[in-house]
């Protein structure tokens, strides 16, 4: 079991990261992105394309991908904050699920269906505890996504900055009567969440199935992982990540229960929805 | 009354009597229309497999232009089942129903057999698929396709583990789609049958498009598998590959099918652990100079159609299908070229490790020769492992 958990930890570490993204989009710009992943999935193909095809050294492509998912981010952040500044979560939500279908399918007509040839930025194994041995990639997606929710959290309690963003996501007209820039503002952070999940990605690709649609779906896990943190706390969403993956690698380990690790992220949503819907009787939850 | 009636009623049933003759000149009555042969294909959807098709419409193509089957030309319609149920049974329809086909050639699909086998029986028409897939492909007296079969290529690969690279604990994990379980149990029985060896064991929990097996791999590591044998699609391969990478688990050996016999697949994976294995289900097409491929190989690059094993499946399929329909004497009708394949001799060909027959067989599953393969840590490079086919032993 234990085994089984650490495997599943580089998996959690990915989910925690791409959770934290979505944790800040939804408290700063009030967006649950679910082209998260898709637009990380879209920057490590245009990589794996620049260096195969093009040539261009390893580092330099993976560098210009994060960059183009970064500025794919900025540019879908642009358009929800001018066209839909005043709408709803679930409208400017909607843009983005509308945004992971034409990312995966324009994957498929650029790259083709057959698999692309990523070089890992990293292989093997780290260390090894008690005859479980934890990959190079686990350390790093799981340190890479304490690191962000420290980082974040540092900018949003510390920096004018980050007063500003959270102005802005408590009281978006007040604090543009106030004179803070709101479109800017909103279209830094998609940036810095762009870039963030195409790095993860990005590490994380090369070291499993890397078909755009797996890819582009592991927002769901990670949309379970911010769940726990109610979409606003990020180290309950980076603990729902790690734990997530470890409980689907814990599970797998067992013939009967092997079948359940898909379901999981499912099943955690409909628990975490269930349970903070407790106490909603009928006609005020509607 | 009168007037509006002739006026508005003419037309119409001018065109009742223009289609109705119409119809009668595509049944086939005629001799000097065109042969027409359609074929079942996954051209788009969640795997596509559309070289099959083109590979055998450039066998037509070429059959055509040396002037046809006595004189008649071979109209070859591939339609695509969009790996959908409804589609495929829409598409057989189409082509049996509506174009009036003799026969259904080089067909590719994930579903196709299973879905159309009871139509093709109640319309008295049979199918020589490029690449059969599900279990139905196999298991029925109106299909026979021209490849082994991922059910024998299991059976063969495990033998190869087991005989030849003297592999034990082997252990399979396999990837499940719809009723496919128990064909892959009983090619794994026929190899416990031929050597009276058994799995290490057997995980089929495996998922198809999965982002991570490392837990997979890790239980396959904890139970002591030295080998592997697995069904996967290509990305999914990669995947299991590079989490055993991750694991520092660089001593198992992959015993898999043909299904990840591709370039792009050789040159994604740089380690492979202990070897990749595959028995080829036709001769391995990468031995870029072998003389088994050059008639195939000529006509693929001429067409730009890629080399692939699904090429190599249409194509043979087309050429078996040409063979057959040039010995038949008299009409070609579905009804002369059902009887001229049930009737048939074997026919070889260098690609192939087994002469194809179609037969009047209840199921047809005969084809049981590979030739083995493999993909070296590092090489990049798809190598043959032996000198000659590998074959299942006739019990």
């Amino acid at each position: 079991m234990l085994q089984g958990a650490l495997a599943g930890l580089a998996a959690g570490g990915l989910y925690a990261v791409l959770a934290v993204c979505l944790t800040l989009m939804s408290r700063l710009v009030r967006v649950v992105n679910f082209a998260q992943s898709a637009t990380g999935m879209f920057g490590c193909y245009v990589a794996v394309f620049l260096s195969i095809h093009l040539g261009l050294p390893e580092w330099l492509a993976t560098v210009a991908g994060i960059v183009l998912g970064g500025a794919l981010s900025a540019v879908l952040g642009w358009i929800v904050s001018t066209w839909l500044a005043e709408a709803d979560t679930g409208t400017r939500s909607a843009v983005t699920v509308a945004v992971l279908l034409l990312l995966i399918s324009l994957a498929f007509i650029l790259f083709g269906t057959k698999p692309q040839p990523f070089h890992p930025l990293l292989a093997g194994p780290a260390f090894t505890v008690g005859g479980v041995v934890v990959s190079q990639v686990t350390v790093v997606t799981v340190v890479l996504a304490v690191l962000v929710a420290l980082g974040c959290r540092a900018v949003l309690a510390r920096t004018t900055l980050g007063v500003r963003l959270r102005a802005l996501s408590e009281r978006p007209t007040t604090a543009e009567l106030l004179g803070i820039p709101a479109r800017p503002l909103s279209v830094g952070v998609w940036t810095v969440t762009g870039v963030i999940a195409t790095l993860a990605v990005s590490i994380v690709a090369p070291s499993q199935s890397n078909d755009p649609t797996s890819l582009a779906m592991l927002v769901v896990p990670a949309a379970a992982a911010a769940l726990l943190g109610g979409f606003r706390r990020l180290d309950l969403a980076v603990a729902g990540g790690l734990v997530l993956g470890m409980a689907q690698g814990a599970v797998a380990q067992s013939d009967r229960l092997s079948v359940l690790r898909y379901f999981l992220p499912f099943l955690v949503i409909v628990a975490l929805l269930l349970w903070t819907q407790r106490k909603e009787v009928w006609d005020a939850a509607r | 009354m009168r007037k509006t009636f002739t006026r508005k009623t003419l037309p119409a049933l001018t065109l009742a009597v223009v289609l109705a003759t119409a119809g009668c000149a595509g049944t086939g009555a005629g001799t000097d229309g065109p042969i027409v042969v359609g074929s079942v294909n996954a051209l788009s959807g969640a795997a596509t497999f559309p070289e099959a098709s083109q590979a055998a419409k450039a066998v037509f193509d070429a059959a055509n232009a040396a002037g046809g089957v006595n004189g008649r030309k071979i109209e070859y319609h591939a339609i695509d089942d969009k790996g959908d149920p409804a589609a495929a049974a829409a598409a057989a329809r189409e082509l049996v129903g509506g174009d009036e086909a003799v026969a259904l050639v080089g067909s590719s699909s994930l579903i196709e057999c299973e879905i159309n086998t009871k139509y093709y029986e109640q319309q008295k028409i049979l199918s020589v698929p490029g690449i059969g897939v599900d279990p139905a492909c196999f298991s029925s007296p109106n299909i026979a396709p021209a490849n082994v079969g991922p059910f024998h290529d299991m059976t063969l690969s495990l033998l190869y583990g087991s005989e030849v690279l003297k592999l034990n604990d082997i252990c399979a994990l396999l990837e499940i789609a719809g009723n496919t379980l128990p064909a892959y149990q009983a090619a794994i029985g026929e190899w416990t049958r031929i050597t009276g060896k058994k799995l290490k064991y057997l995980d089929s929990t495996l998922p198809y498009g999965g982002s991570d097996y490392t837990s997979s791999i890790v239980k396959a590591r904890a139970a002591g598998c030295k080998a592997i044998t697995v069904n996967p699609v290509e990305p999914d391969s990669i995947g299991q590959l590079k989490a055993a990478q991750a694991q520092g688990w660089n001593d198992v050996t992959w015993l898999l099918l043909t299904s990840v016999y591709s370039e792009n697949y050789a040159k994604a994976v740089s380690d492979a652990g202990a070897g990749v294995y595959v028995p080829a289900e036709f001769y391995p097409y990468t031995d870029a100079g072998s003389p088994q491929t050059k008639d195939w190989r000529e006509l693929m690059t001429k067409n730009r159609i890629p080399l692939t094993a699904f090429s190599q499946g249409g194509y043979l399929a087309a050429k078996y299908f040409l063979q057959v329909i040039k010995g038949i004497k008299g009409d070609v009708t579905r009804e002369s070229v059902t009887k001229a394949l049930h009737e048939m001799k074997p026919v070889s060909d260098p690609m192939a490790g087994t002469p194809y027959l179609f037969g009047p067989a209840a199921a047809h599953h005969d084809n049981t020769a590979g030739w083995p393969i493999e993909l070296a840590t590092g090489s990049n490079q798809w190598k043959l492992a032996a000198r000659d086919w590998l074959r299942i032993p006739q019990s």
